[in-house]
C-alpha cells in the first residue's frame, strides 16, 4: 500500500482526507438542514409590517389643493387647486410644468405654466378624486360638478421617459338649478360614457343627477338621458364627506352628528339607510378597492371599517365590521391603495397610520410635518402616497408587500367583506383585479387533519395488529416474504395509488358504499368463522403446517367476503337505505355524497401507511426481550394473554412511534389526496365530502403564484409547517424508539 | 426459534407459538383440566383470546391481500391494454347497429321501489369514431340488442387523429384515382400504399425533426445573438457591423427554412395523397389520408397468434413511441426517457453527497450527544414531506439559483428564463435533496456493517485511517451503499409531488438529450411517469378513453419501482447475513 509514497505524504493525505471529508460532510448536514432556513427566510417578510420613509417635501403653488393624483412612476402629481386648475407637478423639484383647465369647455393641450390662465380663487367648493379611478371631480360654486379623466401618457424619447398629462373634456352636471353653491359632493363617471353625481345643495338636501349613454347598436349613435333625484339627509348633522362607489350604485355618506348614511342608487334613490357611528363627528369617508369596504374617519381619530352585511331578513345592513387603534387628531383624509385592500389615514395635527382592513392590521403609525393638510392620495402602484397642505406637497414612500397576513388572519375566523359573519376561507384567487384575498389556513389545517384521521382510522388497526400477529403469532419462516412484500407496499408511489383512488376505486365506492359499510362486519365475521374452521380441522392435519398458516386461508376467506359484500351492496342498501344510499344519507344526516371523499382517500392514504405503521410496530414487537415472554408463559399466562399483557404494554411506546410516524406521513402526502378529492377548501366533518390539505393546495397553487407575493410567502408557509409538524412528530418518535431501545437492552 | 419444533408440536396455534409454552401448558391442562367453573372461565378466556387472535390474523391477511389486490389490479388493467378485443356488431331492436369492442358489462341497479328483478344489464362498448359521434365509448342496453355477429371484414383503424376508426373499407383512391373497391381488394391492396405512406411519414418526421429543427435552433440562436450585441456596449461602427453580419446570416437561414418548409409542405402532401374510403356499420363513410393510419388490423380475422404478435407489437410501440393525440395515444417514450435521466442525475448528484456524509457520521466524527442528534435530524428529514422539498427547490434551485444565472450567463434571452423556471436539473437536484438522508442512513449502515477486525487489520498493516476507508472499508460497505442508492432511485422515479412545482411538463417538445450542443440541455423542461400518470389521468378531456393507458403506465412505473425495491432488499439481505454476528 502507498509503495511510492513517502510516509509524510500519506500522512498528509490522511491529513487532508479528514479535513475533506468532515468539512464536506458538515457542509452537507448543514446544508441539507438549510432547507428549513431557506424556508423561514422566504416565510419571515410576511411578518415585517410595511416600511413608510419621508422625502424632502416640494413646493405647491396655487391656492388650497383639493384633490391629488399621481402618475404611475412617481414623477408627476396632478393637483386640483380651488381656482379650477389642474397643476402638473414633476414631484422631484416641485416645478409646474403643465397646468389643464377644469373648468374650459373644450380642452387644449396642456398649457405651459407661464401662459395659465389667472382666475379668481375659490370657484370650486370641493374637490375629490373619485373611488378607484383616474379623475378628478370637482364641486362648483354655480352648482355643477365636473369630472374629468386623467391620463399621464408616456412617450420615450430615446431613453428617457417624458410624461405628457392630458384631461378629457369634463363632463359637467348640473346639480342645483338654482345655481348655488354646492357642499360635499360625490361623483363617478363611467366607462360607457354614463356619470352619476350627488351633492349637499345649500339648503342641506341631497341631489343625484343620473347621466346614462346609451348606444344605439344599429346606428351608433348615442342617446343621452338625464335623470335627477331629491333625497333628503335625515338628523341635525351637516354631510361632512360623500363616496359613491365605482360601479356608481351606492352612495355613502358621514355626518357631524355621527351617522353613517347609505343611499343605493339602484333604480330611484329613496332615503338613506342610518346607522350612527357614535357620538363623534364623522369628517371623513374613503373606499377600499372593489367598493365594498367604507372606511370612516371621525373626529376623535377613530378609523372604522364598513361594509353591508346581509341580515337574516335577505336586507343588507350597512355594518361597522372593525375597528382600528385611533388616532390622536380627527381624521381629515382617507386614501385607498389601488392594489390592495390597504388605506393611508391622515389626521389634522399630522398623524398618520397605515392600515390593512382584511388583515385588521396597523401596518404602520408616525408624523408628518403637515398640519392641515388638504388632500391625500396614494400612488397607483401603492409604493408611496402625496399629501398637500400648507403650501408643500409631501411624497411618503411606501414599502408594503405583505399587507394581508397576520395570524389572526391566517389562522382566525376573518368577516370578508360580503360574508355575513367573520369565517375561515381560503381562496387565494379570482378573475378580478379587486378580489380581496382569503388567506386562512385554517380549512386547510382542517382538510389535513380530516385526511390523516380517516386514513389513520383504517391503518391504525391494520398496521398494528397486523404487525402484532406477525411478530408474535407467525412462525418466522413467513417473515421472509412478508417483509419484502410490506416494504413494497412502502414503496408504491403515490400518483399510482392516487390515480387509482380517484378513477377506479372511487367510482367503485361511489356504487357500492352499502357494500362498504357491511365489510366492517361481514369481514371479521368470515374471518372468526373461518378461524373456528381451522380449528374444527383435526390436529394432524394442522400440525403439518407452520403457526399462523391460518393467515394465508384468510386471503382467500377475505377475497370471497369482499366479493359477498359488492354482491349483497344492492340488497343491503334497498333493505336499510331504501335503495339509495345518497338520498339516504342527505335524508336522515343531511350530509352530501361526494364521489371523490374522504372515505376514499382514507382507503388510499390508509394503504401508504400502513406499511410505515406496520414496520416500525413490528420492529417494537419483535424485539420485546424474549425473557419477558417466557416468563409471562411459564407463570401460566395463554399466549394472547402473554401478548396483551406483556408483549404490548411493553412495546407500547414503539407502537406509538409508529402511529406517529404514520401520522406524519399521512400529514404531508400530497399525491393521493391531490387525486382522490376534490381539493375544495371546505370544513366540514362528513367523511363523504371532499377537503384540501396544506399539502395538495401547495402543489396547486404554487405554480401559479407570482415568485415573492403575499400567496408565494403564504405557501411556503405553509411548506413550513407542514415541515416543522412532521419534524417533530418524527424527532418525538426517534426519541421515544431510542429509549425504548436502551429500555430492552435493559430488560 | 427451530422450526422443526414448532411443526412436531402439535398441540393447538397458541400452544405451539414458543416451545417453552409447551411444557408448562400441558402440564397445567393436566392440573386444572377438572376444575368446572374456573375451567369454564379458562376456556371461555382462552376462546376469546383466540378469536381475536384471528381478527389479528385478518388484519394482517388484510394488509396481504391490498398488496396482492393493487398488483393484479394494475397488471390485469395495464396488460390488457394491448390485446385486441373483437370488433362485435351488435344489431339493436330498433335497426341500428353499432361496431364495436365490448368493454364491461355492468349491472344497473333498479330504480327505487321497483322489483329486484327489473334490474339490467349494460354493456359499455368502445365504438370509437370520435370523429363522427364525438364519444369514444357508448353504453348499451342488453335488452335494446336483437342479436350480435362478428364480421370478419371490420377493420379497426390506429389513427394520428380522433383516435381509432371502426369500419369496413370500401375504397381505396391513389392520389384521387379509386385503385380498389370493396373491403377485400381494398384490404390487400391497402398494405401495399400504408407501407409506402408510412415511409414518406418517416420522411418527413425526419425532415421535421432533423433539417428544419436544425435550422429553427439557427435561428432561435441568432436572434439571441442579435440581442446578445445589443445588450453589450459596443462602439456604434463594431456594433453595426457585426449586427449586419448577424442578420445577413439570418436572412440566409430563412430563406433556408423557407425552403425546407416548401419541401416539407409538397412532402407532406404526397404523403397524404392516397386516401382511404371507409364506412361505418351506420353508413357513413369517411375518407382519410392512409398516411395517417398509424395500423389497421382486422380483429376477428386474426388467430391467437396474430393477436400474440399485436399485442408485442403495441406494447413496443407503447414503450418506444412518441405520445399522440396530447398524450392519450401512442406511446409514452419522452416520459421513460425523463424519468430515467432525472433519476441518472440525481443519482450523481446524491451519490457523494450521501456517501460524504455517512463517512463523517460514521468515520470522522466524534461519537457523541451532537453526532445523535444530527443522527435523528437528519433520519426525520427523510420523514419530511416531499412536497416541502419541491417548494425549496421551487424558491431555492429555480428561482434563486435559476433567475442568477439567468442574469449572469443568458441575459439575452431574458424575460424569457432559461435556468430560472422548472428543468430536469432542478429536478434532479430537489430530489437529490429528498433522497440523501435515505443514502446516509443505508451507507453508514453499511460503514457499521464492516467488521472491526477487518479495519484494524488494515490499520496493524500501518495503513493509515484513509487507506483503510479507501481501500478496506469502503469496498466492504460498497453493498450497503449500493442499496441506499437503490432505494433512493426507486423513491426519486415514484416521486411527483416536488416535480410537479420544479420542472415536469405535459408535453415537452424536445428530449433534454439532443444532438445539438451542448448536448445535454439541463435546463429542458421533461415529462415524468408518474406526471403523466397524474396529467393523462387527471386533466385530459377525454378521462375515460386514456384510462387504460394511464394502467399501464402506472404498471411500468410500479414494475420499475418494485424490481429496483427488491433488487435493494436482497442486496441488503445479502450484506445483512455476510457481516451478521461479525458486526461491531
Amino acid at each position: 500500500m502507498g509503495s511510492g509514497e513517502t510516509p509524510r505524504r500519506r500522512l498528509l493525505a490522511d491529513r487532508l482526507a479528514r479535513w475533506i471529508v468532515s468539512a464536506g460532510g458538515l457542509a452537507i448536514i448543514f446544508s441539507v438542514l438549510g432547507i428549513l432556513v431557506f424556508i423561514l427566510l422566504e416565510v419571515w417578510p410576511l411578518t415585517t409590517g410595511a416600511r413608510v420613509g419621508l422625502s424632502q417635501p416640494v413646493p405647491l403653488a396655487g391656492p388650497r389643493a383639493g384633490a391629488l393624483l399621481a402618475d404611475e412612476h412617481r414623477t408627476h402629481v396632478a393637483a386640483l387647486g380651488e381656482d379650477g386648475l389642474v397643476r402638473v407637478v414633476r414631484t422631484r423639484d416641485g416645478a409646474v410644468t403643465t397646468t389643464l383647465d377644469l373648468l374650459a369647455q373644450a380642452q387644449q393641450p396642456g398649457q405651459p405654466p407661464g401662459e395659465a390662465p389667472v382666475r379668481e380663487p375659490q370657484l370650486l367648493t370641493d374637490m375629490d378624486v373619485p373611488a378607484g379611478s383616474q379623475a378628478l371631480a370637482a364641486a362648483t360654486r354655480d352648482g355643477r360638478v365636473l369630472i374629468a379623466p386623467i391620463r399621464f401618457e408616456i412617450t420615450f424619447e430615446g431613453q428617457n421617459r417624458v410624461v405628457a398629462p392630458a384631461i378629457d373634456t369634463p363632463v359637467s352636471l348640473v346639480l342645483d338649478p338654482a345655481g348655488r353653491p354646492l357642499r360635499a359632493f360625490a361623483a363617478q363617471l363611467g366607462d360607457d360614457g354614463g356619470a352619476t353625481a350627488a351633492a349637499v345643495l345649500a339648503d342641506g338636501s341631497l341631489a343625484i343627477v343620473r347621466r346614462t349613454a346609451e348606444e344605439n347598436l344599429m346606428t351608433g349613435e348615442v342617446t343621452e338621458s338625464l335623470e335627477r333625484f331629491q333625497s333628503r339627509v335625515p338628523g341635525a348633522g351637516e354631510v361632512a364627506d360623500l363616496v359613491m362607489d365605482r360601479d356608481r350604485r351606492n352612495l355613502y355618506g358621514g355626518t357631524t352628528d355621527g351617522k353613517v348614511l347609505w343611499w343605493s342608487l339602484e333604480g330611484e334613490p329613496g332615503d338613506p339607510q342610518v346607522t350612527s357611528a357614535g357620538p363623534s363627528p364623522v369628517t371623513a369617508a374613503g373606499l377600499l378597492i372593489g367598493g365594498r369596504s367604507l372606511v370612516v374617519g371621525q373626529e376623535d381619530g377613530s378609523v372604522s371599517v364598513w361594509f353591508q352585511v346581509r341580515q337574516p331578513d335577505e336586507t343588507y345592513r350597512l355594518t361597522r365590521v372593525r375597528d382600528f387603534p385611533a388616532l390622536t387628531g380627527p381624521v381629515r383624509a382617507i386614501a385607498a391603495s389601488q392594489r390592495d385592500r390597504s388605506f393611508l389615514v391622515y389626521a389634522a395635527n399630522g398623524r398618520m397610520g397605515l392600515y390593512h382592513s382584511t388583515a385588521h392590521r396597523t401596518l404602520w403609525t408616525g408624523e408628518v410635518p403637515v398640519e392641515g393638510g388638504t388632500s391625500l392620495a396614494y400612488t397607483p402602484k401603492a409604493d408611496g402616497a402625496y399629501l398637500a397642505g400648507g403650501g408643500k406637497l409631501e411624497e411618503i414612500r411606501i414599502h408594503n408587500p405583505h399587507p394581508e397576513v397576520t395570524w389572526k388572519s391566517l389562522f382566525g375566523k376573518t368577516w370578508y367583506e360580503g360574508a355575513d359573519k367573520p369565517e375561515y376561507v381560503w381562496q387565494s384567487s379570482s378573475g378580478t383585479d379587486d378580489f380581496e384575498p382569503k388567506l386562512s389556513l385554517t380549512p386547510l389545517l382542517a382538510g389535513t387533519l380530516k385526511g390523516t384521521f380517516y386514513s389513520l382510522l383504517l391503518a391504525i388497526p391494520l398496521g398494528v395488529f397486523g404487525a402484532m400477529y406477525a411478530s408474535q403469532f407467525m412462525h418466522p419462516a413467513y417473515k421472509r416474504y412478508l417483509k419484502p412484500l410490506i416494504e413494497i407496499m412502502a414503496s408504491l408511489p403515490s400518483v399510482v395509488l392516487g390515480f387509482l383512488a380517484g378513477l377506479w376505486l372511487a367510482p367503485r365506492v361511489e356504487q357500492a358504499m352499502p357494500g362498504l359499510i357491511l365489510m366492517l362486519i361481514v369481514l371479521p365475521l368470515f374471518v372468526l368463522a373461518a378461524g373456528f374452521l381451522w380449528r374444527s380441522l383435526p390436529r394432524t392435519f394442522r400440525g403439518r403446517f407452520r403457526v399462523g398458516t391460518e393467515a394465508i386461508l384468510f386471503i382467500f376467506v377475505l377475497a370471497f367476503g369482499i366479493w359477498v359484500c359488492f354482491q349483497l351492496s344492492e340488497p343491503f342498501e334497498r333493505l336499510v337505505f331504501g335503495g339509495n344510499f345518497q338520498g339516504w344519507l342527505l335524508d336522515a344526516t343531511g350530509l352530501n355524497y361526494d364521489q371523490r371523499n374522504a372515505v376514499v382517500v382514507g382507503l388510499a392514504m390508509g394503504f401508504a401507511v400502513i406499511p410505515i405503521i406496520f414496520a416500525i410496530a413490528e420492529d417494537a414487537f419483535s424485539n420485546v426481550p424474549p425473557n419477558l415472554v417466557a416468563g409471562s408463559l411459564a407463570l401460566g399466562a395463554d399466549r394472547w394473554q402473554t401478548v396483551t399483557r406483556v408483549v404490548l404494554p411493553t412495546a407500547s411506546p414503539g407502537i406509538f412511534s409508529a402511529i406517529m410516524v404514520g401520522f406524519g406521513r399521512a400529514v404531508g402526502e400530497t399525491m393521493i389526496v391531490l387525486m382522490a378529492t376534490g381539493n375544495t377548501p371546505i370544513m366540514e366533518w362528513n367523511p363523504f365530502n371532499g377537503f384540501r390539505t396544506l399539502s395538495a393546495n401547495i402543489a396547486v397553487e404554487i405554480p401559479e403564484a407570482p415568485q415573492g407575493g403575499t400567496l408565494y410567502r403564504t405557501l411556503f408557509l405553509a411548506a413550513l409547517l407542514l415541515f416543522i409538524a412532521t419534524f417533530i412528530i418524527n424527532t418525538v418518535a426517534e426519541l421515544v424508539r431510542q429509549r425504548l431501545r436502551e429500555r430492552y437492552s435493559q430488560l | 426459534m427451530n422450526p422443526s419444533v414448532s411443526q412436531a408440536s402439535a398441540e393447538s396455534v397458541v400452544d405451539r407459538a414458543r416451545p417453552a409454552a409447551l411444557s408448562t401448558r400441558r402440564t397445567r391442562e393436566k392440573a386444572t383440566g377438572a376444575t368446572g367453573f374456573f375451567g369454564d372461565h379458562r376456556r371461555r378466556s382462552e376462546l376469546v383470546g383466540q378469536s381475536l387472535t384471528w381478527l389479528c390474523g385478518g388484519a394482517l391477511a388484510f394488509n396481504v391481500l391490498l398488496v396482492l389486490g393493487i398488483m393484479i389490479l394494475l397488471a390485469w388493467n395495464g396488460l390488457g391494454y394491448f390485446w385486441q378485443r373483437d370488433l362485435v356488431e351488435i344489431a339493436m331492436k330498433d335497426g341500428t347497429k353499432v361496431l364495436g369492442e365490448v368493454w364491461e358489462i355492468e349491472q344497473v341497479p333498479a330504480e327505487p321501489g321497483q322489483a329486484a328483478d327489473t334490474a339490467i344489464d349494460r354493456v359499455r362498448v368502445k365504438t370509437a369514431n370520435r370523429d363522427i359521434g364525438g364519444l369514444d365509448f357508448a353504453w348499451i342496453d342488453e335488452s335494446a340488442i336483437a342479436g350480435r355477429r362478428l364480421p370478419a371484414q371490420a377493420v379497426l383503424l390506429e389513427r394520428q387523429e380522433w383516435g381509432n376508426f371502426h369500419g369496413f373499407m370500401t375504397e381505396l383512391r391513389e392520389g384521387g384515382k379509386v385503385v380498389a373497391r370493396g373491403p377485400e381488394p381494398v384490404w390487400e391492396r391497402f398494405e401495399i400504399l400504408h407501407e409506402r405512406a408510412m415511409e414518406r411519414r418517416e420522411r418527413v418526421e425526419e425532415l421535421e425533426k432533423g433539417a428544419i429543427g436544425d435550422v429553427n435552433y439557427e435561428i432561435e440562436q441568432l436572434r439571441l445573438d442579435r440581442r446578445k450585441l445589443e445588450i453589450q456596449e459596443l462602439p456604434a461602427a463594431e456594433l453595426q457591423r457585426r449586427a449586419a453580419e448577424i442578420d445577413r446570416r439570418l436572412e440566409e437561414r430563412q430563406a433556408e427554412y423557407q425552403q425546407l418548409a416548401d419541401r416539407l409542405f409538397k412532402m407532406r402532401e404526397e404523403m397524404l395523397a392516397d386516401t382511404l374510403v371507409m364506412q361505418t356499420v351506420a353508413g357513413e363513410t369517411q375518407e382519410m389520408p392512409v398516411g395517417n393510419v398509424v395500423r389497421a388490423v382486422r380483429p376477428n380475422d386474426m388467430g391467437w397468434l396474430d393477436k400474440a404478435g399485436l399485442y408485442f407489437s403495441r406494447g413496443w410501440e407503447f414503450i418506444a413511441a412518441d405520445p399522440r393525440e396530447s398524450n392519450t395515444e401512442g406511446g409514452i417514450f419522452p416520459a421513460i426517457f425523463g424519468t430515467v435521466m432525472m433519476v441518472f442525475i440525481m443519482s450523481f448528484a446524491v451519490a457523494p453527497l450521501g456517501v460524504l456524509a455517512a463517512l463523517y457520521l460514521r468515520e470522522y466524527a466524534k461519537q457523541g450527544l451532537v453526532v445523535r442528534l444530527v443522527r435523528i435530524a437528519v433520519n426525520n428529514l427523510a420523514g419530511v414531506p416531499s412536497i416541502v422539498f419541491g417548494v425549496f427547490g421551487l424558491g431555492f434551485f429555480v428561482y434563486l439559483i435559476g433567475g442568477s444565472l439567468d442574469q449572469l450567463l443568458y441575459p439575452e434571452a431574458l424575460p424569457t428564463p432559461t435556468f430560472g423556471t422548472g428543468g430536469i436539473l432542478w429536478a434532479s437536484l430537489t430530489l437529490a435533496l429528498l433522497t440523501v438522508p435515505v443514502v446516509i442512513v443505508a451507507a453508514e449502515e453499511g460503514l457499521a456493517a464492516v467488521p472491526r477486525i477487518v479495519r484494524e487489520g488494515s490499520l496493524a498493516l500501518g495503513a493509515t485511517k484513509f487507506e483503510t476507508i479507501r481501500r478496506v472499508v469502503i469496498p466492504a460497505a460498497a453493498p450497503g451503499i449500493l442499496t441506499g442508492m437503490i432505494l433512493a432511485m426507486a423513491r426519486a422515479a415514484g416521486e411527483v409531488a416536488p416535480l410537479m412545482i420544479v420542472g415536469m411538463v405535459k408535453l415537452a417538445p424536445t428530449l433534454p438529450i439532443d444532438a445539438r450542443p451542448p448536448f445535454v440541455h439541463l435546463e429542458r423542461k421533461f415529462m415524468h411517469l408518474g406526471f403523466h400518470i397524474f396529467d393523462v389521468g387527471f386533466q385530459s378531456p377525454n378521462i375515460e378513453a386514456t384510462t387504460p393507458l394511464v394502467f399501464a403506465t402506472a404498471l411500468l412505473l410500479i414494475v420499475v419501482v418494485t424490481v429496483m425495491n427488491l433488487v435493494a432488499i436482497s442486496l441488503r439481505n445479502h450484506l445483512r447475513r455476510k457481516y451478521a454476528g461479525s458486526a461491531i
